[in-house]
């Protein structure tokens, strides 16, 4: 191995890392460690200067091994080990040393010791990158289809703008109908036009493009492989379909909580969830002459902390909806807070209350009392902004609930390998860097399933989510991380463990000199190194996080 | 051809390794038209000042067996490092510390009150400890030094050759005696021995899948003949040790207990074993791996028979 | 003791406890500088030589945190991890050593707050007990017969 030559890049990140830890004295320090060869700071190591700081670094100073302490590799890694591609070094000679998320973010309080264990962190980032190697990507060929989970307008428009680009598409939906939650809804906000103008086409669409296949009472039952080759297992009325394909995208959307106890609901005939009012709406049902919607009925509580985002629009429609049927009727809303966001929704919510819409804002320790025997009668509330208990005439009570994570949520995310929020909805790579995709490659997120989103956020996700899921099979192929298991057949004994342990079925024994060693298939390793990990005889090497490389590290920090 | 001068020494060990080198058998012949012996405490008579005596480094070759727990092993050790020219660590014993080096898991305090008091045989009203000096009417007598942790014999001078083996096995100890015969020597720091993958590689047992839902000692149960131990539930070590042996323990239905160290290049022998073993344990339920785990009476002494001096924590803290 | 500032390494999984230390960050979530992270990309990856290799040169502290169990972004690498510590513990008790020293940790990416309760609470109990005996055998990776 030529001797290494280290370039270390600290990163001031504004005042993020520099305000606490003392980046000068850190540079002058790393200056002293074995083999940097050159050190230097950056305002913004992720700028535009910072990068081409780290390419003339790297011809400069012939550095063979560049590390940056700055934030998080989750973010920035891809970035900066381009820039080490873009002048001709191997992208795994790149270290990355997190001083940010990990140190002066959680420090703020005591910059001697954030500065302290900067220079720890570096010290073992260094260690570590004296030993790494350039390691090279394989090609892996992708399945030109996709498989899109839920056959919702979400759902069903990421699979039109898949099938429009040429790619076959699969569509599993759970109901023996397309068209989600939209089925219900009565009409749409803020342009007040029917749900079904919208889903009716959508769902005619699909089901006459020839490139979807649609499974309606339908779940996805097995799911294997991995990017590119995805291998999938459809049961559709006790029957099995499998099919392979390239990518996943999951638009499974969100339940509808059932407010089951509060305010009267499931004992009085006359307390409804929004959606309930909207059925009944949809069939020309009465209202009554005095309504009544209580805002955040489950949601934004010890229990469920979270707001669903769509609720206040919801009941700002329908309550609009009755005034405009019936201008005599009265409506309340009894609210925490209203989230009325954006042009076209602060001019609507301003439209309801010159409709007559009456709002109140109420209390999370003081909430609204249901008067009545045997049905709703009269709405008790303390009027936050009046500072006094009012009573409110009541023929319906309209209940305002959130969206909750669908009850498949959990099944789906152990199938698929990726994760849930602490809510249960399905967690994206990265808010903002990756906010359609999942940490596991090759699957996607749209829609309520990641979020309560109401129909416009909800197709513009379902366009990102196919763009990027179209990305793949549109190449033909992907270069999945070279981080992976290598066995030394010279040391294994073929005891089979590594073979047992692999979750990926990426490991065979496979005969030598009359004997069987073990076989890492490289397409196949997701490189978690649990093999390595549990080779009694040391014979399997992770790539990147060798045994050597992390004893450095642990060895560094105390020396 | 000069003869080569050879010299045998042990220090903190059983003896076995000194029968051992007898069990080549009539290649001892070969041995004695190839070599002299100058100094072998264990069968001919020499005194250490014989050995003072010599000029440095004009011993050809020291077989070094036993570990180091004594002040006498100690200074025969380096006296013998110093009067040869290489120096081998022959057997687990110097190689790792093996059996003598399991009291680091006690102390010396530990060590003497149970030798000396609590053993049912011993009758020692007056708690009469050995001391390094003892005065009589004859002058004083010296005793060596008990140490508190017992060390192989690389934590103690250079070594040069390692023969692994509790003791080791006929084959493995010509193979180091004809390299120095021959003059063809391996790499400094080699441990030599026929095999540098591990015992599974030799055996003849049928391997399937090595899930374990219930560790057995070998009492417990008459294993199959044919299956693998492991895979009955008996802790063999051969997952996790050099061969060279012939896997000679399993071939007599007994479980491998790890005395010929790690394999080529692992660092803590128990370390790695311990890994292994539990991976394979057939449960993802915290409470039914407890109770599988608490099958193992003495994992520690278990997976560091062997080589505890040698192991990464290399003795217990006694508090 | 109240002057021990101890050195604390800290195993983390790339998918859920690395992405919960890096949302502690991201909340400014406060938590004592005691602890070292050292990324794998799962704690199926941590072997127990990797533990007491740190315990040995002079680590007051190990925890090793991976996904919650169900939640391993490589389906079960975590269950190989809730194996092998609970018997490295058995073996530590053995060797004189207080198995708290070493901590086995389930951390989501989403659970910031855990990941510094985590690192709070285990600084503070390894303060509790005091610095490692161990640092006074410090030794090299390389034993001198392994060349």
């Amino acid at each position: 191995m030529e001797e290494p030559r280290i370039g270390v890049f600290v990163c001031h990140c504004g005042r993020n890392i520099g305000a606490y830890v003392d980046v000068p004295g850190v540079v002058e320090y790393v200056k002293g460690l074995p083999n940097v060869v050159h050190a230097e700071r950056n305002l913004y190591t992720c700028s535009e200067e910072g990068i081409s700081a780290i390419k003339k670094g790297i011809q400069e100073h012939n550095l063979n091994r560049v590390i940056v302490a700055s934030c998080t590799p989750r973010t920035h890694e891809p970035l900066f080990r381009s820039a080490c591609e873009a002048v001709g070094l191997n992208k795994y000679l790149f270290e990355f040393v997190n001083i940010r998320d990990q140190c002066s973010w959680v420090h703020m309080h005591e910059p001697e010791k954030a500065t302290e264990k900067a220079k720890d962190l570096i010290r073992m980032g260094v260690a570590k990158a004296r030993l790494l190697e350039p390691l090279e990507e394989i090609e892996i060929k992708v399945t030109p289809s996709a498989l899109v989970i839920g056959g919702g307008v979400v759902g069903m428009g990421a699979a039109l703008n898949l099938a429009a680009q040429g790619f076959e598409v699969h569509v599993v939906e759970k109901e023996p109908e397309l068209g989600g939650t939209l089925r219900s809804v009565y009409k749409l906000y803020p342009t007040n036009e029917e749900a079904t103008k919208v889903t009716n086409p959508l769902i005619e669409k699909v089901k006459n493009d020839p490139k979807i296949k649609t499974y309606l009472s339908a779940k996805v039952k097995e799911v294997s492989g991995f990017i590119g080759n995805f291998d999938v297992v459809v049961n559709q009325d006790g029957e099995e379909s499998k099919f392979n394909v390239g990518t996943i995208i999951v638009a499974i959307g969100a339940d509808k909580l059932k407010p089951t106890g509060q305010y009267g609901y499931g004992e009085m005939p006359n307390v409804l969830t929004q959606l309930e009012l909207e059925e009944r709406m949809k069939k020309g049902e009465p209202v009554g002459q005095n309504v009544v919607m209580i805002n955040c009925v489950g949601a934004r509580v010890p229990e469920r902390t979270y707001c669903s985002r769509i609720c206040c629009m919801t009941a700002i429609k329908n309550a609009s909806l009755i005034k405009e049927s019936n201008p005599k009727a009265k409506v309340w809303i009894l609210h925490r807070d209203l989230m009325t966001y954006g042009v076209d929704f602060e001019n609507y919510y301003r439209k309801a209350m010159e409709l007559g819409v009456r709002f109140i804002r109420y209390s999370l320790e003081r909430p609204p009392q249901v008067i009545g025997d045997g049905k709703a009668e009269e709405i008790k509330a303390y009027h936050e902004l009046r500072r006094e208990e009012i009573e409110l005439p009541c023929d319906m009570l309209v209940l305002t609930t959130p969206l909750i994570p669908a009850e498949d949520n959990q099944d789906i995310s152990k199938m698929l390998k990726v994760s849930l929020d602490e809510f249960g909805f399905f967690l994206e790579a990265h808010l903002k860097l990756r906010p359609v995709e999942f940490a596991m490659d090759g699957i996607y997120i749209c829609g309520s399933a990641k979020w309560p989103t109401d129909v416009t956020e909800g197709i513009s996700q379902a366009y990102a989510a196919a763009s990027k899921a179209a990305g793949p099979l549109r190449m033909g192929y992907v270069k999945p991380e070279a981080i992976n298991a290598l066995v030394n057949e010279d040391k294994c004994s073929g005891c089979g463990i590594c073979e047992l342990l692999c979750p990926f079925q990426a490991i065979e024994l496979q005969p030598r000199d009359g004997k069987r060693v073990s076989h890492v298939n490289e397409a196949v390793c997701k490189g978690c190194g649990t093999c390595g990990a549990a080779c009694p005889s040391g014979a399997i090497a992770m790539h990147y996080f060798t045994d050597e490389q992390i004893l450095a590290q642990v060895e560094a920090l105390f020396s | 051809m000069a003869k080569l001068k050879i010299a045998l020494y042990w220090a903190a060990s059983c003896g076995g390794c000194d029968i051992a080198t007898l069990a080549i058998g009539e290649k001892i012949l070969k041995l004695a038209e190839a070599a002299d012996i100058v100094f072998w405490p264990i069968g001919l008579d020499f005194k250490y000042a014989d050995v003072e005596k010599m000029p440095d480094k004009s011993i050809d070759a020291c077989l070094f067996n036993g570990a180091i727990r004594t002040s006498e092993n100690e200074h025969v050790a380096k006296l013998l490092r110093a009067k040869s020219k290489i120096m081998i660590a022959y057997g687990s014993c110097s190689y790792e510390g093996c059996i003598p080096g399991l009291s680091n898991f006690y102390n010396r305090q530990m060590t003497f009150e149970h030798v000396y008091i609590e053993t049912p045989t011993t009758d020692n009203p007056g708690k009469i400890f050995p001391q390094t000096k003892v005065k009589v009417p004859e002058g004083e007598l010296e005793l060596p030094e008990f140490y508190d942790t017992v060390k192989t014999l690389a934590q103690t001078v250079d070594v040069d050759y390692f023969v692994p083996g509790c003791p080791p096995e006929e084959k493995t100890t010509w193979l180091a005696l004809e390299a120095l015969i021959t003059g063809k020597l391996p790499p400094k720091g080699t441990v030599i021995s026929h095999a540098v993958k591990a015992v599974c590689d030799e055996c003849p047992r049928k391997k399937g899948e090595k899930k374990i839902k219930k560790f057995y000692r070998p009492y417990e149960i008459v294993p199959d003949p044919e299956i693998c131990l492991l895979e009955q539930g008996l802790l063999c070590y051969g997952i996790a040790t050099r061969g060279g042996c012939g896997a000679l323990c399993p071939q007599a239905n007994m479980p491998c207990t790890g005395c010929y160290g790690p394999v080529e290049g692992v660092i803590d022998q128990g370390a790695h074993f311990l890994s292994a073993l539990s991976s394979i344990i057939d449960s993802n339920d915290p409470e039914e791996i407890q109770k599988i785990i608490d099958d193992i009476p003495d994992p520690a002494g278990t997976f560091y028979r062997y080589s505890l001096p040698d192991s990464l924590l290399r003795r217990a803290r006694i508090k | 003791m109240d002057n021990f500032e101890p050195k604390i390494v800290a195993f983390c999984c790339n998918w859920c406890s690395y992405a919960g230390a890096d949302l502690a960050g991201t909340s400014r979530m406060q938590y004592p500088p005691a602890i070292r992270i050292i990324r794998v990309m799962c704690s199926g990856r941590v072997s127990p030589f990797l533990v007491l290799k740190a315990l040995s040169v002079g680590a007051d502290g190990v925890l090793v945190l991976g996904c919650h169990p169900g939640d391993c972004h490589y389906i079960e690498g975590n269950y190989k991890t809730m194996r092998r510590i609970p018997l490295l513990k058995k073996v530590l008790k053995q060797f004189g050593i207080e198995e708290e020293r070493v901590r086995l940790e389930w951390v989501s990416a989403s659970e910031g707050a855990k990941f510094a309760e985590v690192a709070n609470s285990f600084t503070q109990s390894i303060k509790n007990l005091g610095p490692s005996t161990l640092d006074n055998l410090k030794q090299s990776s390389k034993g001198a017969k392994h060349g």
